[in-house]
């Protein structure tokens, strides 16, 4: 079995150091079961756990093919979401990495491309390069992939509106025809290409470079969106929101109601507020070290989840943090935001989302219940209560659907965004042909 | 070329598009109306001998402007010729081989010969749209729907096929029928609601007047689109806007499906901003008993139209993916500046 690292409690922090010395397979599986026992269970957690280990796939497979290499992320991807299928932040950085490594086999194509254009102008390598420039444009999931296909030619973004008029197909694919099969491993296979996989490494670094700063890059924005002598709601002991409070702090005074977020997060709330913060696993830099709200001279004020809609009427502004944002704008977080959100609504209160862009997915909520996850039961009423507990069903959501029309913003690492841009943000992060890999 | 044959021997008769139009959108009952304008304008060029662009876009302009005149209700129509002038215009300003430098002829070539082609993926993106859409109608689900929208349709039948057939229907549908224009034929829709209930899914009718009645049954509303405007707003047949404000006050997904041909640069403020005159609302101080008891140019449901406003919109289920309203103004933007 996996876990060779027994001495450590099986979490984030063992499992990293355990990547390095482990074989490949081992690691994979070992981050699969720890996923499934929730062992791993932070959204930034899972994220970087998951950058880590595509790191080590990456560098472990012996392959100049980007084709191979994205069959390899995919299948790991396919296994890793399979685990854990609430916990989207992992799908989010397959896609991620899987992009960068598109991107990376398109960039080096179309410099290949560019070398026999200029040597042989009179003879197309392929029949589409004499093709109509807006052809690819046919196509939801090819118009990527082919639009690098031919010379750049520094044209416009694809149209996919014009899909309509242009050139037919020729060959392989009749527009009829499903197009499920991506041509990108037609387009990618033969390109007789160097390692690209220094480069698709540093991107990769790059992902887990961004893990790190986000919180401190979405905090660059709260002096913008918190005012003196202000009154804020918040809940859960999210770092994000933390961060996000204490350099407004800094500068300003402000009171912030934190509602505790029994029973799943309370403890972890309580400490966020008075500073007794144990050694939180969860945390991986060591200057992560929070320095409690209070430290800083701002009025907290620690209210049980049933007072939020008595207080909400005092509350000039709500931040939330969140477990995952969904394409359509709205968002999972943990149980009890939705009916802060609500409140919220009926006081006009505005209700602030805070974000990193990673766990921005792609996926829409077709089915808002498969995506709520129901937690330890024994956390509401506790198994000594054996009588209790044998007649009453117990159920314990960890989670919560928020629609969109009830946030008003979403601030990211890349800035504020209304909850109807965001389709604009994941198609700037997703490739089409990724969405579901 | 075939083109050049039927130009000798329909030369004498001059070329009527709105005949045209007509007659591709009788002959086809699958043709949406964007699709017949750019067909009847690909077969103006074949008639047309003109071999310079300006002429060719001048004569594009002046036909398409007689086209809109002659139609009772234009909008669906305009997205097709706008985006038939974009698309020229576009291809003809773009380096390579159809550009500038390379021949008028070519371009001109392509698109008469590829008429037949352009219907067909117009027709095969509804199957895009019905592959996408599928994951909205769920297990246990029920459906309200109206209209004879031909997106919505094959995205139900399609829902219906995947569930397994007759056995393991597990969605069901409420249809919202407006009565037919003269009472003997059959109301629109009746045709997917047959076939829906061969494919074994229970089907209910509904007048419109139940709709609000029937919505807490409802768990989704999919609607199909005449147009879809740059504000991501619909227009749609009579009704579509009730079901909307309806659906919202009741807190259920409202879901409209359209094409992306069927994006159409248009803004309207409210009802009755839109650019075409409906006599829905007609006063009058006499009894209108004129003609039998049918009101002379009744507003009828299957010819007049409303517009839903987006924020009654959850998403649009179109062959670019599933997109929020205000995603349609950037489709527009992309092809027009």
């Amino acid at each position: 079995m996996p876990s060779t690292s027994v001495a450590l409690t099986p979490g984030l922090a063992s499992f990293l150091k355990s990547l390095k010395t482990n074989p490949i397979d081992t690691s994979i599986d070992n981050l699969i079961s720890l996923l499934k026992r929730r062992q791993i269970h932070h959204s930034r957690s899972c994220a970087t756990a998951t950058a880590y280990l595509l790191l080590r796939v990456i560098s472990a497979c012996r392959t100049t093919d980007a084709a191979k290499l994205i069959e390899r992320v995919q299948s790991v991807g396919r296994r890793l979401v399979a685990a854990q299928p609430r916990e989207m932040v992992v799908g989010n950085i397959v896609r991620r990495v899987l992009g960068l490594i598109r991107d990376e086999a398109e960039d080096d194509r179309e410099a290949d491309f560019n070398l026999s254009e200029a040597g042989s102008e009179s003879q197309p390598q392929t029949p589409r390069a004499l093709d109509d420039p807006s052809e690819s444009m046919y196509g939801r999931f090819e118009g990527s992939d082919r639009s690098s296909s031919r010379p750049p030619l520094s044209q416009p973004a694809p149209i996919s509106m014009f899909s309509l008029l242009s050139h037919p197909e020729p060959e392989l694919s009749l527009p009829g025809t499903p197009i499920s099969a991506s041509p990108s491993g037609r387009l990618l296979g033969h390109a007789p290409s160097k390692d690209i996989r220094a480069e698709v490494l540093e991107g990769v670094n790059e992902i887990i470079d961004e893990l790190g700063q986000v919180d401190d890059q979405i905090a660059a924005y709260a002096l913008d969106h918190i005012h003196s002598n202000e009154i804020i709601l918040t809940h859960t002991s999210s770092t994000t929101v933390q961060k996000f409070l204490l350099k407004a702090a800094a500068k300003r005074k402000f009171t912030v109601i934190h509602a505790e977020s029994y029973p799943n997060n309370h403890e972890a709330t309580h400490a966020t507020i008075s500073g007794n913060s144990t050694g939180d696993d969860e945390i991986l830099s060591t200057e992560s070290f929070q320095k409690p709200l209070i430290a800083l001279g701002i009025t907290v004020i620690l209210i049980p989840d049933s007072a939020v809609f008595a207080l909400m009427s005092r509350v000039n502004k709500v931040i939330l943090g969140t477990h995952s944002v969904l394409a359509n704008g709205g968002l999972i977080a943990s149980a009890g935001t939705r009916v802060i959100a609500r409140a919220a609504k009926v006081h006009q209160t505005p209700v602030v989302v805070v974000s990193g862009v990673y766990k921005l997915s792609p996926v829409y909520p077709f089915d808002f219940d498969s995506l709520i996850e129901y937690g330890d039961a024994s956390k509401v009423i506790s198994y000594e209560d054996g009588d209790l507990v044998d007649q009453i069903d117990v159920q314990n959501p960890l989670y919560d659907y928020v629609p969109a029309e009830l946030i008003d913003l979403y601030i990211t690492n890349l800035g504020g965004h209304a909850p109807s841009y965001l389709y604009r943000i994941v198609s700037d992060h997703y490739r089409k042909e990724d969405i579901s890999f | 070329m075939a083109s050049s044959m039927s130009k000798s021997s329909e030369a004498a008769k001059p070329f009527d598009i709105v005949a045209t139009y007509n007659e591709l959108l009788r002959s086809d009952p699958d043709l949406t109306m964007p699709i017949a304008a750019i067909e009847a304008l690909v077969l103006l060029l074949t008639h047309s001998p003109s071999s310079t662009i300006s002429e060719t876009l001048d004569l594009l302009e002046k036909s398409t402007a007689h086209l809109k005149k002659s139609i009772p209700n234009p909008i669906g129509l305009s997205a097709g010729t706008d985006l038939f002038q974009r698309y020229l215009i576009t291809t003809l300003q773009r380096p390579g081989q159809l550009g500038p430098a390379g021949d008028f002829n070519a371009i001109r070539a392509h698109l008469l010969s590829n008429g037949r082609l352009f219907i067909r993926r117009a027709k095969e993106s509804r199957h895009k749209i019905a592959a996408f859409g599928g994951g909205f109608v769920r297990d246990g689900s029920t459906v309200l729907t109206n209209g004879g929208s031909r997106v919505v349709a094959s995205l139900l039948q399609k829902a219906a096929d995947e569930k397994g057939g007759p056995s393991a229907v597990r969605f069901r549908v409420i249809y919202v029928l407006s009565p037919a224009k003269d009472t003997s034929a059959e109301p629109e829709g009746m045709e997917t609601v047959r076939a829906l209930r061969a494919k074994g899914v229970p089907v209910a009718t509904i007048p419109e007047s139940a709709v609000a009645y029937s919505l807490g049954k409802t768990d989704i509303v999919i609607v199909g689109a005449e147009g879809v405007v740059e504000n991501g707003g619909i227009v749609s047949r009579m009704g579509t806007y009730q079901i909307g404000l309806l659906a919202k006050a009741m807190g259920k997904p409202f879901y409209a499906v359209a094409e992306s041909h069927k994006f159409v640069r248009l803004y309207p403020l409210g009802q009755y901003d839109l650019p075409i005159e409906q006599r829905v609302i007609d006063f009058n101080t006499e009894e209108d008993i004129t003609d039998g008891h049918k009101p002379q140019s009744v507003a009828h449901s299957s010819d007049v139209v409303d517009f839903t406003p987006p924020h009654l919109i959850s998403a649009l289920i179109t062959d670019s993916g599933v997109l929020t309203p205000s995603a349609v103004s950037e489709e527009l933007i992309k092809i027009w500046f």
